[in-house]
């Protein structure tokens, strides 16, 4: 594939600057099943399932102070800058914060993709023999495809990512989610009692001390990512108005699917039948067997593999793009990073990324040291992720203190306070990060707090440190100059 | 590029995509194997379920549990102890989340348990292999019952 510095898609200035390609629009609802995508899927329903009615406490609390927070937030923000995370921290806070905080979003990513496409590998083996699975070539392989796959799509614009990642979620979650509430229903309405119980008293999580704890502000991350894909608001028609709206959808769509086939699953299927080392297939099997439905079962698996498939692209061509804009504008990366192909796609930090992706999937998949341990990364990426959140939730403090006038689509209420909430779960997942989980057993909580406090340092500060004291004046790029500045 | 050649590119992109998942759906429903309610499933069930109700669970339907792990456990017996399969069991320890926000837990003590007594029925050589990872986890009662 050619690259040329044509930046087709990046954000759309009011004054287009010479020689830009329209992008075509998006539709608010495509943007809004893009974000749902991201968040949601049915992936996480026999988890949440074990806890019964609770799980509506576990979902419903952490949306109350992280993710209307950062729905509002980002909705605010995004109807009044274009760009996404990174122009909202280089506004409200400093560029070379802004660049920490997509660099962040952007990093986290990288070890996300082997772990989620090792899911994909081992679904995909349920469908065709299972035990593939616990084969390292097979996965690596799989891994390599789907992953590069991606990559290629996500080049080629991202209509094609919003297309498929839209169908995606149709498919592989809205369908399913709807046949597994119905059939619970069902379930209920034939007289049924329920496995798990649902009387008032389990509303409530078992309160344990730390590990309940753990479990409650844990769940805060369950909504990461709400605010990934405002970095394409500028495709959109009427970014001020439309965002917002795509953002309230995203925010329903991704609770109904995280409550309602959660809470279906513990209906029909007792907590000590869902297996903890079997994978989310065997949930479902068993509550399609139930009903005598067994063979819908390698067909859930296959919309699973689609929604999985389709929330990755949106990944690949989020972060990235945001990555990219702001290196453009203030030379963060070497020119080479800074190429568009002719698609207007960020081509070269795609690719760059896939080798580093690919040395990661091929270790996990092929070192058994590597896969056992590699549950730790989703520990440092979180904390990671979490930078982001206390500069965003920063960043539109100091805006509305310091630019009260600019002019937004949308302005979330109570602002101040919703960020204080924000920032205040954001802290509290960042501490409770370091609290050992159940995979780590009864080792030294000072190790584990050194090897998170240690990822965390080297991935989140140290390597966007050493971008920001390497750069140049001279990768600075003039064709990003124009769009400096530029608001929706 | 000319919005057609755009919507012609996709529309193979989309095409291909279909046609894959449907492939998969083919093999999948080929592939798919109900189990036997035989004797031997039976009786492995209600063996299951009278160490359930001996470790305090409540009774379960043994009828489900006919259904889902048949004589061999099923998709549970798929050697759980290989690095990649623990790898993936491990990582789904974890919260809420389907996303990048996935991050591990402190998981409910008698969910273990029960896998373990699961396993024991259904292939104890597979909980042999398994046992040390399963004891080494920490736990907690974070399910309320």
């Amino acid at each position: 594939m050619s690259t040329t510095d044509v930046p087709s898609e990046i954000p759309r200035p009011q004054t287009k600057a010479a020689g830009q390609v329209a992008v075509p629009a998006m539709k608010w609802v495509t943007l809004a099943l893009m974000t749902t995508s991201s968040v949601a899927s049915l992936r996480s329903a026999p988890t949440m399932a074990v806890y019964g009615l609770a799980c509506v406490f576990l979902y419903i609390v952490p949306a109350i102070v992280f993710l209307l927070p950062t729905a509002l937030v980002s909705a605010e923000l995004a109807s009044g800058w274009s760009g996404g995370v990174y122009r909202w921290v280089s506004e409200g806070l400093s560029k070379p914060l802004g660049f920490l905080a997509v660099w962040c979003q952007f990093a986290m990513t990288i070890f996300y993709y082997p772990s989620l496409l090792a899911y994909v590998a081992s679904t995909i083996a349920y469908v065709i023999d299972p035990s593939l699975a616990s084969d390292g070539v097979y996965t690596a392989i799989v891994i390599m495809v789907l992953y590069w796959t991606g990559v290629w799509v996500s080049s080629r614009g991202t209509k094609a990512v919003a297309g498929l990642s839209s169908w995606g979620l149709v498919i592989g979650t809205l369908v399913p989610g709807t046949i597994l509430v119905v059939l619970g229903l069902v379930f209920l309405g034939q007289g049924n009692a329920s496995a798990a119980p649902m009387g008032a008293s389990h509303l409530f999580p078992q309160w344990t001390g730390l590990a309940s704890l753990v479990l409650i502000v844990n769940n805060f991350l369950s909504y990461s990512g709400m605010e990934m894909n405002a970095v394409h608001v500028s495709s959109l028609r009427n970014p001020a108005r439309e965002y917002p709206r795509s953002m309230f959808l995203a925010m329903a769509l991704v609770l109904l699917i995280f409550i309602l086939p959660a809470l279906a699953i513990s209906w029909v299927v007792p907590s000590d039948q869902l297996s903890l080392t079997a994978g989310v297939m065997q949930a479902f099997d068993a509550f399609f067997s139930y009903f005598h439905v067994g063979w819908l079962t390698p067909i859930a698996a296959v919309m699973l593999v689609a929604a999985a498939l389709g929330g990755m692209l949106t990944w690949l061509a989020g972060p990235s793009k945001g990555l990219l804009l702001i290196s453009r504008e203030e030379g963060y990366l070497p020119p080479f990073l800074q190429k568009l192909n002719k698609n207007g796609i960020q081509q070269n930090i795609l690719v760059t990324q896939g080798v580093v992706t690919t040395a990661i999937a091929l270790m996990y998949a092929l070192i058994p040291d590597v896969s056992s341990a590699y549950w730790i990364f989703s520990v440092i990426t979180t904390q990671v992720y979490l930078i982001v959140y206390l500069l965003m939730f920063a960043a539109a403090i100091r805006l509305r203190r310091t630019r009260p006038d600019h002019p937004r689509g949308y302005r979330a209420p109570a602002l101040t306070l919703l960020c204080a909430v924000g920032l205040v779960a954001s802290l509290a997942a960042l501490v409770i990060g370091f609290v050992p989980s159940s995979q780590f057993g009864g080792s030294s909580v000072w190790t584990y707090i050194g090897i998170i406090g240690g990822g965390l340092v080297v991935l989140g500060l140290l390597i966007p440190w050493l971008f920001l004291r390497f750069r140049k004046p001279n990768w600075r790029t003039a064709a990003a100059t124009a769009d400096e500045g530029s608001a929706v | 590029m000319s919005p057609t050649r755009f919507a012609s590119e996709h529309r193979w992109i989309y095409l291909y995509a279909i046609l894959l998942l449907l492939a998969l759906v083919v093999i999948g429903l080929i592939q798919y194997d109900g189990v036997k309610t035989t004797n031997e499933a039976h009786r492995k069930a209600n063996q299951l379920s009278d160490a359930l109700v001996a470790a305090g669970y409540s009774a379960p339907d043994t009828g489900g549990i006919v259904r889902t792990l048949g004589t061999d456990g099923g998709n549970v017996c798929d050697d759980p102890a290989t690095a990649l399969k623990s790898s993936l069991w491990k990582i789904n320890l974890s919260n809420g989340s389907s996303g990048p926000g996935q991050r591990p837990v402190i998981s409910d003590r008698r969910v273990v348990e029960a896998e373990a007594l699961v396993l024991g029925v259904y292939c104890p050589d597979r909980l042999d292999r398994i046992q040390d990872r399963l004891d080494a986890l920490r736990t907690d009662d974070t399910v309320r019952r």
